[in-house]
């Protein structure tokens, strides 16, 4: 007993070295509570209800597409140099994951209802995003690097996801659809803009959480990425004059946490099993892992100085956008997509015991 | 300006979006983007009104009459559907937030006194409407053919539903107005007792309507009334001491659970066959008179958690205002309309009388009345269901005056308040009380 509490201690201490947000993963708690609760298990929560809590996955897609699209305006002010190794980090995750699953899984000849290449691709999508790490100005300069990597490396992935989702909703012009879905975006975030600095109280927040319900609800009305209309809102908003980020910011810090729970918790709940999913699930930790520790190790050979050699090793927890990307997914495809949000979210939960193991030789405790 | 070009901007994504977006299938759940829409643009159409002393939940209604199904149809039918999922939970907000602003102590020396001016109302509403029913029967294009008991027991039940007021509406508006004083609490308390009162009512009429047309009586609907207005209250006393130990002792992430409260009062409420709006209300009622809450956190959540469920919950209700009944049925209702209008009047004049209330705000409490929402649907919707061949006319009468009640309600309403002073007056007595 005194062993398992040692070793629970030595985890946290470990996560909160490593700067992860909050000490305890909330993927490893929301996602098996959510699996407790769901269809599968106890019944608590009903497909009925899984099918409401659709509307509110769609807000909290928007919500973290908006975060990650103020971290991108706002992070303009930072040497071009961080935002392209991170882009880099993201691209040589993608493609190490996609191309490794596209040979395993055509070898396989795993049974599934989506060509092998979207599949392969979603997955590497997936695999791309980090947890965010907090960082201060009183921490090193590694750990900064890597909180700043960490959060810029949603972006481009944020992006192929788009297109991506239109491919799997059947679109024939994945990259239009991708691109109004940008200029819908674009538009609710003027609106935004045009409202936030300009009212206050309650009204501030009905118009927030509006902004953010409609940037969710066009999204999925058009079967498009909430991630990606959030995302840009999200850059107007921080590159917009006057304080209209800081505004957003303020209000989402309200609602965000009670968002990321629901999603977590519905991920878990929707998981369904199945032979596909059991498949994907160990090639996708795995793929994961190399992709991380060679997209680091790529970005600090092309931006050195800027990036640490051991960059891979910081971005190894998932984080969040990963599960909200293949959940996403499952919205416009369901049945086709349940065995990615399976190999995404029990996956999500074997990379953060895998990134306690790995810890960088700076930060261990 | 910039709300205008805000408004406009999010009606003409919202327009693209819908008409560039895929045709809709039963699998597509479009609520999101009709509660975004609604949240932003109804808002804004609130907040425009106002400045043409109109009450905001005027403008809210109208942005989804005008954008609803029935007019513009941004808001598709599908659309005006889902955005319905939020009453359940906006009633049981509405109806706590009425509960938090009945203090007994400062009502129990008037109880004599509302119950005269609320009876002479009620009974002036009921016996006149009752004998122009009655008198007016083969022209009212209902069941011409309906006679005797039969015609008597119709005649009572659409009586009954026509005489009955919507305390959602009026109390939100009070919500919404931040009012407080004496019209507010004459208003409330009236249309709560009458609330119960049409329930127990439109009860016992039922059975008399079974009755005529030879169905067996339901012997358990008594003991089912029973259980839904005593349950009701004891099931939303139950929760409200619940809440009132949670902000006592952990009192964090108060709008939340605020909003849990409602969604169980709501969701446990319709399993348990209680009535989400007596049990909300009582649940109100514990809080403000047992265990009053300390310091604001409690005022913050029910503003922050109130003005989003109401903005959608009268756009929804704007959106579902069926034109083409009102259309179809148009003369009859503003007759019989205009009919309740001038009863509701004379009743009050005559309680206040009674009542020797003749000094204070009670001759305006009449334009507090005037609402009609869900639950005269609600109770429309039973008759049509068990009646279809007289109660399908009913139903097309009902909605065309719910129409006219939810234009015309809130607008005398808010005119009331504002001669009487009370709008705002809930912040300035707080702020008193808090600078004291």
């Amino acid at each position: 007993m005194t062993g398992t509490g040692t070793r629970l201690a030595a985890t946290f201490r470990t996560r909160a070295a490593l700067g992860l947000r909050p000490v305890t993963a909330p993927i490893m708690v929301f996602v098996p509570i959510g699996i407790l609760l769901g269809p599968s298990a106890s019944g608590i929560l009903p497909p009925g209800a899984l099918a409401h809590l659709d509307v509110v996955i769609s807000i909290a897609l928007a919500t973290l597409g908006v975060f990650i699209g103020i971290a991108a305006g706002t992070r303009t002010t930072v040497p071009r140099r961080l935002f392209a190794a991170a882009t880099v980090e993201a691209t040589v995750t993608i493609l190490v994951v996609t191309f490794a699953l596209l040979v395993l899984l055509r070898a396989w000849r795993v049974p599934l209802l989506m060509p092998v290449g979207l599949v392969a691709v979603a997955l590497g999508i997936c695999a791309s995003s980090s947890a965010a790490i907090a960082a201060s100005a009183a921490d090193g300069a590694v750990r900064r690097i890597a909180s700043q990597v960490a959060d810029l490396d949603d972006v481009l992935p944020i992006l192929a996801g788009g297109v991506v989702l239109s491919l799997a909703a059947g679109s024939t012009a994945a990259a239009t659809s991708a691109a109004a879905t940008v200029l819908v975006g674009l538009a609710i975030g003027g609106c935004g803009w045009l409202l936030f600095e300009r009212s206050e109280g309650a009204e501030r927040g009905v118009f927030v959480f509006g902004a953010l319900t409609l940037l969710g609800g066009a999204a999925a009305y058009l079967a498009q990425s909430p991630l990606l209309t959030g995302m840009a809102a999200g850059w107007v908003w921080a590159v917009s004059p006057g304080g209209t980020d800081r505004v957003v910011t303020g209000e989402l810090r309200k609602v965000q946490h009670p968002l990321v729970v629901l999603l977590l918790v519905t991920a878990g709940a929707g998981l369904t099993w199945s032979p596909a999913g059991l498949w994907l699930f160990a090639p996708y930790v795995l793929f994961r892992f190399g992709g991380k520790i060679v997209g680091g190790w790529t970005a600090s050979r092309i931006a050195p100085g800027v990036a640490p050699s051991d960059l891979g090793s910081y971005l190894i927890p998932p984080g969040v956008i990963g599960i909200a990307f293949a959940l996403n997914l499952q919205q416009v495809a369901p049945e086709a997509m349940d065995p990615i949000v399976f190999a995404v979210a029990a996956g999500a939960i074997a990379c953060e015991i895998l990134g306690l193991l790995v810890v960088p030789p700076a930060v261990v405790p | 300006m910039p709300r205008v070009l805000a408004l406009a901007l999010t009606v003409a994504i919202v327009w693209l979006v819908v008409a560039v977006g895929p045709p809709l299938t039963a699998a597509m759940r479009p609520g999101a983007l009709a509660l975004g829409f609604a949240l932003i643009a109804a808002a804004l159409a609130g907040a425009l009104i106002e400045r043409i002393h109109l009450p905001r939940v005027s403008g809210y209604l109208l942005f989804g009459l005008v954008c609803g199904p029935y007019l513009g149809n941004i808001i598709t039918r599908p659309m005006a559907r889902d955005l319905q999922i939020i009453n359940a939970l906006a009633v049981a907000l509405i109806a706590f937030i009425a509960g938090l602003e009945i203090n007994v102590t400062r009502l129990l020396p008037r109880v004599r006194d509302i119950a005269r001016l609320g009876g002479a109302t009620i009974g002036i509403l009921y016996v006149v409407l009752l004998a122009f029913f009655w008198t007016a029967w083969p022209w009212l294009g209902i069941a011409p053919g309906l006679h005797g008991t039969q015609r008597f027991a119709v005649a009572l039940l659409l009586t009954t539903i026509v005489a009955s007021f919507s305390p959602t509406v009026t109390i939100a508006q009070i919500a919404e107005c931040r009012a407080r004083g004496p019209l507010t609490e004459l208003t409330l308390a009236i249309v709560v007792f009458a609330d119960l009162l049409l329930i127990l009512a439109f009860t016992l009429v039922m059975e008399l309507v079974r009755g005529a047309f030879g169905g067996a009586p339901d012997v358990g609907l008594v003991a089912g009334v029973s259980w839904e207005i005593l349950g009701s209250f004891a099931f939303g006393a139950l929760a409200g001491a619940l809440f009132a130990l949670y902000l006592h002792f952990i009192g964090r992430e108060v709008p939340v659970v605020l909003l849990a409260l409602c969604a169980l009062i709501s969701g446990v409420g319709a399993r348990l066959h209680v009535e989400p709006l007596l049990a909300a209300l009582a649940a109100g009622l514990v809080v403000e008179n047992v265990a009053p809450p300390r310091g604001d956190v409690l005022k913050a959540a029910v503003e922050r958690g109130a003005l989003p469920v109401l903005v959608v919950f009268f756009a929804a209700a704007g959106a579902s205002l069926q034109l083409d009944a009102l259309a179809a049925i148009g003369t009859l209702a503003l007759i019989v309309s205009g009919l309740r209008l001038g009863l509701i009047r004379a009743g009050v004049w005559l309680g206040t009388r009674a009542a020797r209330l003749r000094d204070g705000p009670a001759d305006l409490v009449w334009m507090g009345f005037v609402s009609q929402a869900g639950v005269t649907l609600g109770l429309t919707l039973i008759v049509a269901v068990e009646y279809p061949q007289w109660g399908a006319p009913i139903q097309t009468l009902m909605v065309a005056l719910i129409a006219l009640h939810q234009l015309i309600g809130p607008v005398l309403f808010k005119s009331a308040l504002a001669r009487t002073g009370e709008i705002g007056a809930m912040d300035r007595v707080e702020t008193t009380i808090s600078s004291a």
